[in-house]
């Protein structure tokens, strides 16, 4: 910051609105990029646990161990392979999606009541019918309490992969930083975090419109 | 009032083994169509593992099972149990799904049309006494235990089944609405006439809704006897244990006062005007209490209008004595 500059200049915030909305685009898209095939992937991976619960240790292992690596460690190690493309933020921020998601689509399934599982064996559902009709739908809660846990943090890792060449609003944060401009710097954080609040609402309105009977009593 | 819907269900020396452990050893019986069957003894002895054998949710080591002759063995599993009715304690209703989706389930993996599954639904609920209007819609939390039992029998009713198999279905409820069920249900099999397999370990719910009871012990079949024989003659000492030591007491509650022999040498008058007035469709146990409970000890049977005579305490004695 340069001596006697204000701590936010609103006359450049006004005159920047179109990046903004430009930075708001990427930073959605790589964001829904890296739900959706965490959530791919990790659904697929879950469907194995339940399937085969001696695979649990070795791909809660993998996924954690994923999870601990430092963003910036793994963003440098993939870059001699991938480059500094949209491919190499995305495998980081797909990598890191996978513990969340994998263990609430585990635990929500499995909290599906026992009775309810042989009420529905019972009276014919195929194990495939079960899945979908039954155990899926009453999952969903819990599901989607780990989309919105994956959705919030991703959102913040995407400021990080600015340093290689992606970003969305972190872009605005990296330069912000470089050139000294507090003004700039806020407002990539400050959009990054309302994007988080408001990605996090929209999905619990979600998760109430696919869960009524959640509310009934 | 049909009874020609349910069909025969029989096992044929039927047997599970679990290891070493023979949890039901060769277990043979029939259910005639439209009647109810309840398989009753003490924990382990193996009554719910042989009803889960039926829909195959157990696959016995070895015998077959019969429904109107065929073996469910042969059958694809998820066709079969849309074919069979089933009812468990814990109810296991879908709690993402409406009352009426949960009633219309089975009809709904049958590829009924829309407008028969929900005009079933509608004359299933008014028949276990829900109000379609009102229940249709709620979810299953929105249910007190006994609605919530109802609807489970609903549930398994839903595609007409010729076979129902009920695990201790009223076992979860407070005794008030356990009878009030165990009545209903009995007012509904005899409507839809389905053929049940009953599961208790309470031998006074086998009495009262058996057709037929199958006292079971360590896996074997220790008596297979309507309830007025088992309460009778029951053929070893655990049974006559298992049926309690009231089971004289037992017995007048299936029994009435039509089938007794009354004294017909007193001419009405001469009774004391306390003595109770007893119909002949009325129990023996009823008219027992009355008499007691009157200071005449006798009993005046009027059929409508016409005097047949009178019950006495020697004669309900007599016939708690006689093992006939």
């Amino acid at each position: 910051m340069t001596e006697g500059e204000p701590l936010i200049r609103w006359d450049w915030i006004a005159s920047h609105l179109d990046e903004f909305a430009f930075r708001l685009g990427e930073h959605v898209e790589l964001t829904v990029i890296a739900v959706s095939v965490g959530f791919i992937i990790a659904f697929g991976l879950s469907l194995l646990i339940l399937r085969a619960p001696r695979t649990e240790a070795p791909i809660t292992w993998v996924t954690g161990t994923l999870y601990t690596i430092p963003s910036l460690a793994l963003f440098a190690l993939l870059i001699p392979y991938t480059g500094l493309t949209v491919l190499t933020a995305e495998i980081g921020l797909v990598s890191y999606t996978l513990l969340i998601l994998l263990r609430n689509i585990v635990r929500g399934i499995r909290g599906v009541p026992a009775e309810v599982r042989e009420a529905a064996v019972g009276m014919g559902y195929s194990p495939r019918e079960i899945l979908w009709r039954i155990e899926l739908p009453l999952a969903l809660a819990v599901i989607i309490a780990g989309v919105r846990l994956a959705t919030i943090s991703t959102i913040g890792l995407v400021t990080v992969t600015s340093l290689i060449g992606q970003g969305g609003f972190g872009f605005l944060i990296l330069i912000g930083i470089q050139r000294f401009f507090t003004t700039e710097l806020i407002v990539g954080a400050v959009l990054s975090v309302a994007l988080a609040i408001v990605a996090d609402a929209l999905l619990v309105l979600l998760q109430r419109r696919l869960t009524p009977w959640t509310r009934a009593t | 009032m049909t009874s020609t819907r349910g069909a025969t269900l029989e096992f044929r020396d039927v047997s599970k083994r679990y290891g070493g452990q023979l949890a039901v050893d060769q277990l043979s019986f029939k259910v005639p169509a439209g009647r109810i069957c309840i398989l009753v003894g003490p924990s382990g002895s193996g009554k719910t593992t042989s009803l889960k054998m039926v829909n195959r949710l157990i696959e016995p080591t070895a015998g077959s099972i019969l429904i109107d002759g065929r073996d469910v063995l042969r059958e694809e599993p998820t066709a079969l149990r849309r074919r069979i009715g089933y009812v468990i304690q814990q109810v296991g209703l879908f709690p993402h799904q409406t009352i009426a989706e949960n009633v219309g389930t089975v009809p709904r993996l049958l590829g009924w049309p829309k407008a028969r599954i929900a005009a079933r639904t509608e004359q299933l609920l008014a028949l276990v006494g829900l109000e379609p209007s009102r229940f249709a819609g709620r979810y299953p939390a929105q249910l007190s235990g006994g609605e919530r039992q109802r609807v489970g029998v609903a549930r398994a009713l839903a595609a007409e089944p010729p076979v129902m198999l009920m695990d201790e279905p009223f076992g979860a409820v407070d005794p008030i609405v356990r009878d009030r069920l165990q009545n209903e249900f009995l007012r509904i099999q005899r409507d839809q006439g389905t053929t049940v397999l009953f599961v208790t370990h309470d031998i006074d719910e086998a009495i009262k809704l058996g057709d037929r009871v199958a006292v079971m012990r360590g896996g074997k079949l220790v008596q297979y006897a309507p309830p007025g024989e088992l309460l009778a003659h029951p053929v070893n000492a655990f049974v006559a244990e298992f049926v309690g030591s009231d089971r004289g007491l037992k017995r007048l509650a299936l029994l009435t006062v039509g089938g007794m022999d009354l004294d017909t040498n007193v001419a009405r008058a001469a009774v004391s005007p306390n003595a109770p007035i007893l119909s002949p469709a009325s129990t023996l146990r009823e008219a027992l209490i009355r008499m007691l409970a009157s200071e005449a000890q006798v009993g005046v049977v009027l059929d409508g209008q016409r005097y047949l005579g009178l019950l006495t305490l020697s004669k309900i004695g007599k016939m708690i004595r006689s093992d006939a």
